[in-house]
């Protein structure tokens, strides 16, 4: 039972149309693919007004043009933004290279934010981490150990084109081996979260819909 | 035949043995104990980013630990950065609101852009959105930015989760104590930020979350938690039948590459 929804007029007709819905989603299982089509146009559509009323609410009205409106002079940095919007927008009918800028920007600062941060959160941190000091626990010695072992075998298993003896050929077998398996165990999490989705929408149907309580 | 299956395993009384919550408690302990060594009243900043997919997973554990968090006078000021993890940071918010809790004790933060470059952007200062009620609470928030809070607890979904608030934040804020829910799926993404020291605290998987439902104290808050606790038995049945699937499909080639043999040896 999510309780997401109350018991006013609104609640009650969110209940039977979010009922309907995964009752159409579910038909799917039992073949029926035209309605089922529908409901992810019905989907798609939703996620787009969605995004779209919070950029405008949320990102575009309050940080953008409310503040141009009330100081036009007085945030030239915004009026940057604006342009860079614009040239966006407007990129299939500019040349490449101007078009080019915004998309380039916002490349460029999200990849610098993302590998900026895994180097200082995560690389660093995690080396540090799992590097073998004296004194430490039986069991975090070979934690320790084990993990640098994975891991290497896991890189060595991403050379390609490299002239290979037998040892460095196992050692990438082995790599691979171990990479499939961490994807397998990945999947298997997968599988259960989305075995309690389900077990979760049943409970909705049963439950929130048709009151049918255990 | 799998939702008719799973359908009437809902219907099913839990057996004893199933109980999740009857398992290994050291994790929800771990949780309980970072959210004792909180000063009182602890102002929290809840970066709430779950997704859809995994969201009714950790669903349960999520209002505990809203709840646990209010139940200690938590002031908690909720944030996010995908628009999934708005959407349902939205009908939680509601749902709070219907279930009377108080409301000068909530700052919904709304929406911002950005992904980490919106996560950077909080760490400088946060702007409270319009319509914002005057609160003792929301002027701190706004004067202090980050400064302000005593915890982070990060709602993690498969697109922004603890790695990005550690990644981004952490080194930005020191030792600002960072909790975190997570679906199973990100376990081993965020495991070894337990064991570096930079989670207090995660609860990742069904287990973990049951035992911490059970251990946390709400009081009259009791009303904001989950009405009903999962059921464990559909998903054991769900599993069994997904390895009745997978072990089928294996025991197939198997076999074919039995025959195969056979037939090369009889030629």
């Amino acid at each position: 039972m999510s309780g997401l929804f109350g018991t006013t007029t609104s609640d009650v007709v969110a209940t039977w149309v979010a009922a309907v819905v995964t009752l159409v989603v579910l038909g799917a299982l039992l073949g029926e693919r035209r309605v089922f089509g529908w409901s992810q146009h019905l989907l798609a559509g939703l996620t787009t007004g969605f995004l779209a009323l919070i950029a405008v609410r949320e990102v575009l009205g309050p940080r953008l043009v409310e503040p141009l409106a009330a100081d036009p002079a007085g945030r030239p940095e915004l009026w940057a933004g604006v342009a860079l919007v614009a040239t966006a927008a407007a990129a299939p009918w500019l040349p490449r290279q101007l078009s080019a800028i915004p998309a380039s920007i916002a490349i460029g600062s999200l990849a610098a934010f993302a590998l900026g941060g895994a180097v200082i959160g995560t690389l660093l941190p995690q080396i540090d981490a799992s590097i073998v000091r004296s004194g430490g626990s039986v069991a975090a010695t070979v934690g320790g150990v084990v993990a640098a072992v994975v891991t290497g075998l896991v890189l060595i298993g991403f050379l390609h084109g490299m002239p290979r003896g037998r040892k460095l050929a196992a050692a990438a077998g082995t790599g691979r081996w171990l990479l499939i398996a961490g994807i397998g165990g990945w999947l298997g999490f997968l599988i259960l979260s989305r075995l309690i989705l389900l077990v979760d929408r049943i409970g909705f149907l049963l439950g929130d819909w048709l009151g049918v309580a255990r | 035949m799998v939702v008719l299956a799973l359908a009437l395993a809902w219907q099913l009384p839990d057996a004893g043995w199933l109980r999740l919550s009857a398992s290994d408690g050291t994790t929800a302990d771990r949780m309980t104990t970072a959210l004792d060594r909180l000063p009182d009243e602890p102002r929290v900043l809840v970066g709430f980013d779950p997704d859809i997919g995994t969201y009714a997973e950790i669903r349960p554990t999520v209002r505990a630990l809203l709840a646990d968090l209010l139940a200690r006078d938590g002031r908690l000021a909720v944030v996010s950065l995908t628009a999934e993890g708005r959407a349902l940071a939205s009908a939680e918010l509601a749902r709070l609101a219907r279930g009377r809790a108080n409301a000068d004790r909530l700052l919904d933060l709304g929406f911002i852009t950005g992904a980490e470059a919106g996560l950077v952007d909080i760490t400088r200062d946060i702007r409270l959105p319009d319509g914002v009620p005057d609160s003792l609470f929301a002027g701190m928030v706004a004067r202090d930015g980050l400064g302000s809070f005593d915890a982070i607890a990060t709602i993690g979904g498969i697109d922004l989760g603890p790695r990005s608030w550690v990644e981004q934040v952490a080194p930005r804020t020191g030792d600002l104590p960072m909790v975190a829910v997570v679906p199973t799926v990100l376990l081993p993404q965020v495991q070894p930020y337990v064991a570096g020291g930079k989670l207090a605290a995660v609860l990742g998987t069904p287990r973990d979350g049951a035992a911490y439902r059970e251990s946390v104290e709400l009081g009259n808050l009791d009303r904001l938690g989950e009405p009903f606790e999962p059921r464990s038995l559909p998903v054991l049945v769900g599993v069994l039948i997904a390895i009745a699937v997978l072990g089928q499909a294996l025991g197939t080639r198997v076999m074919d590459a039995l025959r195969a043999i056979r037939a090369r040896e009889a030629a």
